[in-house]
């Protein structure tokens, strides 16, 4: 009896073991590694155009292995209705299975975003393979696919190479930051409307698919890194760039380093500040059925170098570059608001910010928050320091008599 | 062959207690019965020693090799000169046979042999016989000794800082280098003989008042109980008297340096020393023993305590390295990163088989490397281990055949097999590794996580002697934690495991063990 019992257990067991588990062993070399995928719209269709950028290993590794002179990528496009179905369809072109678990990047052409990107992540929360933190992108003036063909200097994967852009661009200089998957389908849910990056192509895109591109010490095609796309409700509808793009990460906290130029007393824009802290607080409420957006910044920087004399030993000098730098910021941001309210579009996240402190008075303005939010009145703040001036004082520059 | 017994009884086995036939009256009849026994033995010496008395005939009989010759000549010089005894008149063969026995007390542990059984097994084992005519018994002298190794340094368990010597083959001179170390009366030593034919001498050694008395019960029980043939080496007893024979995991620990075994026996631990081995064995034995060593204690804490980790982080490696990698690149492929992955991904390009196939390949390789160069001699050892590790690693990623990553797996995983201070346990978690990886291969990091489950329930379920095998992590004793994992400082160590030894406190031990003597006695 015992015996048996132990016996139906083993099997039990036993089945358990056999059965149970993720029996897709795959082997490395039977996957097409996917690093970016790119999103379409076609024209008067429904549907999609899908582009895969598919690492090609044996020329993209660092290895001494076999080496060939394939380019990094390959590129493959499908159509379909929908995005699963393209995935499944560019099989016809590939010779191994696609894997998506390492997308680097999603990029949305600018015509399908403008069109609405509002159906197109629900695979990405779906799928066990995409991933929620790939970035995502739009193309400006161009579509996905001409940006995934492009070949990339330094990095050998182009999507990687973007993805570093990226990064590299929002920590040291901050128009930028990276948007995940994961914050997009957060914006489309939440209460207040999203920016996503834009990358444009510079110079000619058809150049850039060659290997020959990458041959000279100036490339004549490249991408960049290009200002904010303000989405409204799921669509496209304008760009931030420059001084409004920025002002935008610094309402949303988002800055991590980045440099102004502010005034001396003898030029304009003439001493460049490296702002490597700083810090927004963020309150919402309503006045009067009128929305007001206190915003208080906290920055702190460095002199890194002046073109005229400025006496930066003294106190009240250093005063003054202090309240100029604190100006300088305040513009950038007053530009980013009033850039959004032209559009009427909560990009800051403000919405949330009433909602999650003051719910009533949300609901009072829930139903118009766009227009309300176009009258919404800034109350903004800047506390600015100037923590030191680099290794020296005073500048070798003479002062003017 | 080891694990037979003999057809013949129990009792005869163990011990020489059992009478066999007397010993005859005349001389000559013992002599030719000795010989025919011993099958006209060369080795078999009798002196006939010629003896001032007329009335009195004495032989001596040894067996050449297995005696000190020295003590031998000393002896029959001295003892069988009757000195005193020529004044007198010609005194009966009684008289003589006692003045000789008197003698041998010089030598010591005499006695007197009265049947041919024990006369025959004193002989073998190195004792003098001296028989008379006609008395019908003989006077037996422990003189044994002859060629043996002499104490050299530790060949397995080699240590930078600490003591150089080691065991020989001779267990008198195994036990005293223990003595030598520990200079207590308590050091009590109990010898049996086991092993049919080859009536091997195995000693129990304990410091008494540390060591628990259960499990000296037990040892002593599990001892008597053996029925073989032989016992040629300890691995003959360690296979006999442990609990879990279908285990791969050790449950007996075996040392061939004398202050790891004087340290064991501090800590109430229990060590059997077979005559003719070196390795002495030391029960109970906990799985986290077979990582500690000696030099633990004898280099500082701090370091010590580092090393101990680095052991415990090369038995995950060692265990699971393999696995882990045939897993990832098979199934999750989304744990790797990106460019790593992109690398891994070239280097597969050109390789035919699957990675299982690849890991098993280099595995299987590199244990033929292993075991081929511990069997040669040390100077071809070295050639075999060129030709494999360089030679034919580096050949077999240029041909394709397996990538260069897994050559790096591969080598890490077996380095860090040799980490494992015990070679034993090493040896387990070799075999256990390529069960793993197979598992791995199949229903990867599941199936890690599945077997690392059974193993950490069968290593659960071990006992050594009574004591459980993972104590003192599980059962756990928050006591017991300070020389596990870490080497705390020595002056933490203030106690000693409550399982494993009767006495758990330190400081003051030999006071506490002299008094608890006394109320025993």
């Amino acid at each position: 009896m015992k015996a048996k019992l132990a016996l139906l257990l083993a099997a039990v067991l036993g089945c358990s073991l056999v059965l149970s588990g993720c029996w897709n062993s795959r082997e490395l070399n039977e996957l097409a590694i996917v690093s970016g995928i790119g999103l379409d719209s076609l024209d008067g269709k429904q549907g999609y155009r899908v582009t895969f950028q598919i690492i090609n290993p044996s020329s993209s590794a660092q290895t001494t292995g076999s080496a060939s002179n394939q380019p990094p990528i390959i590129v493959v496009s499908a159509t379909d209705r929908t995005i699963f179905g393209a995935l499944r369809k560019a099989s016809r072109r590939a010779t191994r299975q696609l894997f998506f678990a390492h997308t680097q990047l999603v990029l949305i052409g600018e015509s399908l975003a403008e069109k609405g990107i509002t159906s197109v992540f629900d695979i990405f929360e779906r799928s066990h393979e995409l991933r929620l933190n790939s970035a995502v992108l739009v193309s400006k003036g161009t579509d996905a696919a001409s940006v995934l063909k492009l070949l990339t200097t330094l990095e050998s994967m182009p999507s990687m190479g973007l993805l570093k852009k990226m990064q590299n661009t929002s920590r040291v200089w901050g128009e930028n930051r990276k948007v995940t998957v994961f914050e997009v389908i957060n914006g489309i849910t939440g209460e207040s409307d999203f920016t996503v990056n834009g990358v444009e192509i510079v110079g000619d895109a058809a150049e850039g698919e060659k290997k020959s591109s990458l041959e000279q010490s100036d490339p004549m095609v490249g991408s960049l890194m290009s200002g904010l796309g303000v989405f409204k409700e799921g669509k496209l509808i304008g760009w931030l760039n420059g001084p409004q793009s920025r002002g935008t990460q610094w309402v949303l906290d988002k800055i991590n380093e980045t440099s102004i130029n502010i005034d001396s007393p003898d030029m304009e824009e003439d001493i460049a500040v490296n702002i490597f802290y700083s810090k927004t607080r963020v309150k919402v409420e309503l006045q009067e059925g009128k929305p007001v957006f206190h915003v208080h910044i906290s920055e702190e920087g460095i002199i890194n170098e002046t073109g005229g004399f400025v006496d930066l030993s003294k106190e009240d000098e250093l005063q003054e570059l202090q309240k100029e730098m604190a100006e300088k910021t305040a513009a950038e941001v007053r530009q980013a608001v009033k850039a959004a309210q032209d559009m009427k579009t909560d990009i800051f996240n403000f919405g949330n910010e009433l909602k999650r402190i003051h719910p009533q008075s949300w609901e009072t303005v829930k139903e118009d928050w766009s227009a309300a939010f176009a009258e919404g009145e800034l109350d903004l703040k800047v506390d600015a320091y100037i923590r030191s001036t680099g290794m020296r004082l005073k500048p070798y520059i003479p002062a003017k008599k | 062959m080891p694990n037979q017994t003999t057809e013949s009884k129990p009792g005869e086995l163990n011990n020489s207690k059992e009478q066999g036939p007397p010993i005859y009256l005349k001389l000559e009849d013992n002599i030719k019965q000795i010989c025919d026994r011993l099958g006209n033995s060369p080795d078999l010496i009798v002196r006939a020693y010629e003896s001032p008395f007329q009335d009195i005939r004495v032989k001596t009989l040894y067996i050449n090799g297995l005696i000190d010759k020295e003590l031998v000549e000393d002896y029959i010089t001295h003892a069988l000169s009757f000195d005193s005894l020529r004044q007198g008149i010609e005194p009966a063969a009684e008289e003589a046979f006692a003045y000789a026995k008197e003698k041998a007390q010089n030598i010591g542990k005499e006695k007197i042999v009265e049947d041919q059984n024990s006369l025959l097994e004193g002989l073998l084992s190195g004792d003098t016989m001296i028989l008379f005519d006609g008395l019908g018994k003989g006077i037996s002298v422990s003189t044994s000794g002859g060629e043996g190794r002499s104490v050299t340094e530790a060949t397995t368990q080699v240590n930078i800082r600490g003591p150089k010597d080691s065991f020989t083959e001779s267990l008198g001179t195994n036990l005293s280098l223990v003595r030598k170390r520990i200079k207590n009366p308590n050091l009590w030593i109990e010898t049996l003989t086991i092993g049919a034919v080859t009536k091997t001498d195995v000693s129990i050694v304990h410091i008494h008042g540390l060591a628990k008395e259960e499990t000296l019960q037990q040892i002593r029980k599990k001892l008597a109980d053996i029925h073989v043939d032989s016992i040629l080496e300890s691995g003959y007893i360690e296979q006999l008297i442990e609990e879990n024979n279908y285990s791969p995991f050790p449950t007996l620990y075996n040392t061939e340096r004398p202050d790891s075994v004087a340290g064991n026996l501090l800590e109430g631990r229990i060590a059997i020393f077979v005559d003719g081995t070196p390795f002495v064995l030391i029960l109970p034995a906990t799985f986290f023993m077979f990582f500690h060593t000696v030099e633990d204690y004898y280099q500082r804490y701090d370091i010590s305590s580092i090393i101990r980790v680095l052991r415990f982080i090369c038995l995950l490696v060692s265990l699971f390295g393999p696995a882990i990698f045939v897993a990832a690149l098979n199934f999750h492929q989304e744990m790797i990163p990106t460019p790593l992955l992109i690398n891994f991904a070239s280097q597969r390009e050109g390789v035919p088989f699957p990675v299982v196939i690849e890991v098993l390949l280099l595995e299987v390789t590199f244990e033929i490397i292993r075991e081929a160069g511990i069997r040669m001699p040390s100077q071809i050892g070295q050639t075999v281990s060129i030709i494999g590790g360089l030679v034919l690693g580096q050949a077999a990623v240029q041909a394709g055949i397996v990538s260069p990553a897994m050559v790096i797996v591969v080598s890490l995983t077996g380095i860090s097999s040799f980490a494992t201070p015990a070679f034993n346990m090493a040896l387990s978690i070799r075999i256990l590794r390529f069960i793993i990886t197979f598992v791995a291969a199949y229903i990867g990091l599941y199936g890690i996580a599945i077997i690392g489950l059974m193993l950490v329930a069968h290593l659960c379920s071990l006992r050594s002697m009574g004591v459980p095998y993972m104590s003192p992590v599980a059962p756990f004793a928050s006591g017991d934690q300070k020389d596990i994992f870490l080497r705390t400082p020595l002056h933490f160590m203030k106690t000693r495991r409550r399982l494993i030894s009767k006495n758990s406190k330190v400081p003051g031990t030999t006071a506490q063990l002299s008094r608890d003597n006394r109320h025993e006695s």
